[in-house]
């Protein structure tokens, strides 16, 4: 847009540019604190003073604060001028007068900017000799830990948390220069971002709680580019290790994805890796042996079983895994499954192939840019990321609709919210459908026609409408219907879906059609008599894990590698630990298809092999020749080259893959007294492999039965009354907690409840009181 | 040639002269290890961890110490109490790489590790020359009595409750905005 000069060099300018943001995209230093890249100007903390070259000679150069000061073509800036220096310093002797003397003990040390800021413009010596103010500080939950006397008031934190991340629980209070930033009274941090604050703030108030229990410094901890395992978004971090042990994850730019955040999630989730129940040594009937052994033992049982053998992959292993192990299965003649539930495999199949034939779901700064959005199920709990870029879009006036049937975070933003039963999503989609086709502006009197129409409205009105399913609570045709939806949108409409795994994309590329129904059939009736299953849980899946169970007793040899300890991997008669995703480099596709690669940050005392090795020392035990995952995967993906670890990624080109089944959407089935339709109450915290990590697990909400309160009194059901739920795999006695967020007839439940009764999302369920 | 045999005789007397007027002088080599010589304070032996006026560690696993050394001999790994107090879960030197050049004492900021005029660290293998905390945990302030860190530092211990540091005010009540 134009060129300034800074201090002799010509940096170049966009439109609405400050002096600071064209400085620092220029590599040219200007000290700062308050500004930051996503949250802009404030100009809070005046450190980040230049001088400014009077066009007029006569006049007197002025000094100004580079990030309030729109860029001009022409200007003359100086950073080094001594005027503007003398500001920094005496910005910087002020901030130190009450700062405490707590380096030391001070995890932000070593990466403080405070610290740095001071040695590159503060006086070295501090010459006030007086009494410093002091803050008490408060509890802030497991996650973050507060320090409030080293603030030095800039806002960013309450410029993340309250103005980006649209949380309401932290703060500024009190006045003068006494301001206080912290909750109004001590608890828990509730947003699922509040992790980010402590990137955020420049100082040392906020750190990591669980980092501080195992404390390194910064220039100790190895570290290398790796990518989230946690969910589909595949947000980039940067994990830090030292000794053999992992001890935090830290947010890694990435410019179309996560930026500069990540969720909790994504943040305190490692901490499966150092669980005390974490398998380490291989084990065959529960009696530890070596790597070696293990092994040995496996492929004797393979080689007995041959084509009787099968192999379960998984959407939260790496592509290079599951290509290999298919490619295993295929040299045996054996069968090759992903998924541990049909429903879960149709919906990511159709979701995958919506997704190719729409052209690709939009990145996260795309759904950033949205002005009118749909979501179906709860977009938070299942990729939070993606959450918070729809959080942008409000912020700049996007329409946000909500089509769910149980609590949802996002319905506190939501324009309209259509909160119907599981059975009743697909009709609603359907009715949409045709309301987007015609346009049309039925009076209709019924309250959810009129808020079908309103959401019509948005979609059809908007010029970047987006379209978010969560397809683990959706079924195929469902998926389907949202699409369709896409399509009569225009191509101006984008699609996309949060997918069950970090790897959900890619495992769906290689899954074959009905695999998982035709594995367990095959599985029962004897066909199969050595089940290897990768990184899966099926005898823990919500809905089929009684029948996994029961399937499992048909097996003559069951064998499990993972890097936790699931319920599949204590009845495993063969485990074969591996590592920890980030002990091992692979490759991850994300919702969009874009395949990222991740490397090894550090090795264990013991290392572990990675899946993609325990198959294919597999494959040598029984002599087989077996190519390496690169030579599988370019056989598999046309030109396919392993995307490189820290780089952006790319797309797979991959054949588009077929809707599986063409089922009409169901009518809701009949309502038997007493029976209710089962919805997922998930919460931010809620993966596999983070359901690992203690700090978290602790902010998980207690299990309850959550009911609406028209439901309730139509029961004549209290509050935190005990109610017996009775699934096909158990009862649970649980106490009812009356919520507005789940629709009529529908109880939401927990994952674990989910799994200890035998339902799935959309199943049906008795309720019984216990008077 | 012969111009020059005077010159060398008289250095020859010379330095014979010299050699016989300091048997007569007091002795300065002492017969160690049977006799041993009080060395200055300053002195760079043997690395200590010292305790603070209070008999607590004063250590609080800054990893300073071992971010300065050039030898990279110093390994710790910090944790803390639950009243806030951190110190070095493990804290290790290597004494065979360490080459005493006292920076770790000079980055410490807690005056915690020192030198000691102590240099007898004869072992016959490397590994006995690697110490652990025990062995580097005195009962005693060392060089620098009277200095407690945590008297300072704007964080709560045991004893000491925010506002409560020798240069502190009272904290602010922020849940009220009367000034
Ligand atoms: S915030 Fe920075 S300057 Fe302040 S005590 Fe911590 S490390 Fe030191
Ligand atoms: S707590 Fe941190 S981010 Fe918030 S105002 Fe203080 S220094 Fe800035
Ligand atoms: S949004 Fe998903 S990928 Fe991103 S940090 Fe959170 S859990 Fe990880
Ligand atoms: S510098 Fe001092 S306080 Fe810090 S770790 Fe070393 S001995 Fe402990
Ligand atoms: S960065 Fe400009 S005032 Fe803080």
């Amino acid at each position: 847009m134009g060129t300034m000069h800074i201090d002799g060099h010509e940096i170049p300018f966009q439109e609405n540019d400050n002096i600071l943001k064209a400085a620092l995209a220029a590599n040219i230093e200007i000290p700062y604190f308050c500004y930051h890249a996503a949250l802009g100007s404030l100009g809070a903390c005046r450190l980040c003073a230049v001088e400014i070259a009077p066009e007029d000679p006569n006049k007197k150069p002025r000094v100004v604060m580079s990030c309030l000061e729109p860029a001009k073509d022409g200007i003359n800036v100086s950073v080094s001028a001594a005027a503007a220096r003398q500001v920094r310093q005496t910005v910087i002797e002020f901030l130190m007068v009450n700062h405490p003397h707590d380096c030391p003990v001070c995890d932000e040390g070593g990466e403080c900017r405070l610290q740095d800021m001071t040695v590159a413009c503060g006086p070295p010596y501090r010459r006030y000799r007086g009494r410093k103010r002091t803050f008490t500080n408060q509890y802030l939950g497991p996650l973050v830990h507060h320090e409030m006397n080293r603030c030095i008031t800039c806002y960013r934190c309450t410029r993340f948390y309250q103005d980006y991340a649209l949380g309401d629980d932290l703060g500024a209070m009190r006045l003068r220069n006494e301001v206080y930033f912290g909750r109004f009274q001590e608890g828990p941090l509730t947003s699922p971002f509040a992790g980010n604050v402590i990137e955020v703030c420049p100082t040392g108030v906020f750190t990591d709680a669980v980092f501080r229990q195992h404390f390194a410094r910064v220039w100790d901890l190895e570290t290398a580019p790796s990518i989230c395992p946690h969910c589909s978004v595949g947000c980039n971090t940067l994990p830090g290790a030292r000794d053999g042990t992992l001890r935090r994850v830290c947010n890694r730019f990435h410019p179309e994805i996560n930026r500069w955040f990540i969720c909790d999630r994504g943040r305190y989730g490692h901490q499966y890796s150092e669980h005390p129940d974490r398998p380490l040594t291989a084990q065959v009937s529960g009696v530890k042996v070596s790597y070696r052994e293990a092994l040995a033992a496996a492929a004797e049982q393979i080689k007995a079983a041959r084509d009787r053998t099968g192999g379960l992959g998984s959407t939260r292993e790496d592509l290079e895994s599951n290509a290999i192990l298919q490619t295993l299965l295929n040299k045996l003649s054996g069968r090759f499954a992903t998924f541990s539930d049909p429903q879960l495999e149709t919906a990511t199949t159709a979701a995958v192939a919506a997704l190719q034939s729409s052209g690709g779901a939009p990145s996260l700064s795309e759904i950033e840019q949205a002005d009118a959005a749909l979501v179906v199920g709860d977009l938070t709990t299942h990729a939070p990321m993606m959450d918070l870029a729809l959080r942008q879009a409000y912020r700049t006036g996007a329409k946000l609709a909500i089509l769910h049937s149980g609590p949802s975070l996002l319905t506190r933003f939501a324009a309209t919210t259509l909160t119907v039963a599981p059975h009743e999503i697909g009709a609603h989609l359907l009715h949409l459908n045709e309301q987007a086709a015609t346009a049309s502006t039925t009076s209709n009197k019924h309250e959810n026609e009129k808020k079908l129409a309103d959401i019509a409205t948005y979609l059809t009105t908007a010029q970047r409408p987006i379209l978010i399913g969560v397809s683990e609570t959706m079924a195929a045709p469902e998926i389907t219907a949202l699409a369709q939806l896409a399509n009569a949108l225009g191509s101006r409409a984008r699609l996309a879906y949060a997918l069950p795994g970090a790897n959900a994309y890619g495992t769906a590329l290689l899954t074959p059609t009905n695999s998982t129904t035709a594995m367990l059939e095959a599985i029962e009736s004897g066909q199969i008599q050595t089940l290897i299953v990768m990184g899966n849980d099926p005898l823990g899946d919500t809905r089929l894990g009684a029948r996994w169970r029961e399937a499992r007793q048909c097996l003559s040899t069951f064998i499990v590698s993972d890097c936790v300890a699931t319920a599949t991997a204590e009845a495993a008669d063969i485990l074969l630990p591996v590592a920890a995703w980030t002990e091992r480099g692979g490759t991850f596709v994300n919702y969009e298809g874009r395949a990222q690669g991740f490397a090894p940050v550090f090795q264990r005392a013991e290392p572990l092999p990675n899946t993609a090795e325990v198959l294919a020392d597999l494959a040598h035990c029984l002599e087989l020749a077996l190519p390496d995952a690169a030579a599988v995967l370019s056989n598999i993906f046309p030109g396919y080259q392993a995307p490189l670890p820290g780089t952006l990624g790319s797309s797979l080109s991959a054949f588009p893959l077929t809707m599986q089944t063409e089922t009409p959407i169901g009518s809701a089935p009949l309502g038997h007294p007493g029976h209710w339709q089962v919805t997922l109450a998930s919460w931010y915290g809620d993966d596999v492999l983070a359901s690992y990590a203690p700090a978290l697990v602790e902010l998980a909400p207690p299990a309850a039965a959550l009911i609406h309160p028209t439901a309730a009194l139509k029961e004549r059901i209290e509050d935190k009354e005990q109610v017996r739920l009775r699934g096909p795999a158990g009862t649970v006695v649980l106490s009812v907690q009356l919520n507005n967020d789940v629709a009529a007839d529908t109880i939401a439940l927990a994952r674990v409840t989910l799994a200890q009764l035998g339902v799935g999302h959309g199943d049906l369920l008795e309720l019984e009181r216990i008077s | 040639m012969n111009k020059q045999i005077p010159t060398l005789l008289i250095r020859l007397w010379r330095s014979l002269w010299a050699t016989l007027r300091h048997a007569w002088v007091k002795r300065e080599t002492v017969p160690y290890p049977e006799i041993k010589r009080s060395l200055p304070g300053r002195w760079r032996g043997r690395i200590v961890l010292t305790r603070d006026p209070d008999g607590e560690e004063r250590c609080v696993a800054c990893y300073l110490c071992s971010a300065v050394c050039p030898v990279d001999c110093i390994h710790l790994q910090a944790a803390q109490l639950d009243n806030g107090r951190r110190y070095p879960e493990t804290f290790r030197i290597d004494f065979s790489r360490c080459i005493f050049c006292g920076f770790c004492e000079e980055a410490c900021p807690t005056l915690a590790i020192q030198l000691t005029p102590d240099f007898e660290m004869c072992e016959q293998s490397h590994g006995e020359l690697v110490y652990e905390k025990k062995q580097l945990l005195i009962e005693d302030q060392g060089k620098h009595p009277g200095y407690n860190f945590y008297r300072h530092a704007g964080i709560a211990i045991p004893g000491k409750a925010i506002g409560g540091g020798v240069s502190d005010t009272p904290p602010v009540d922020h849940d009220t905005n009367l000034p």
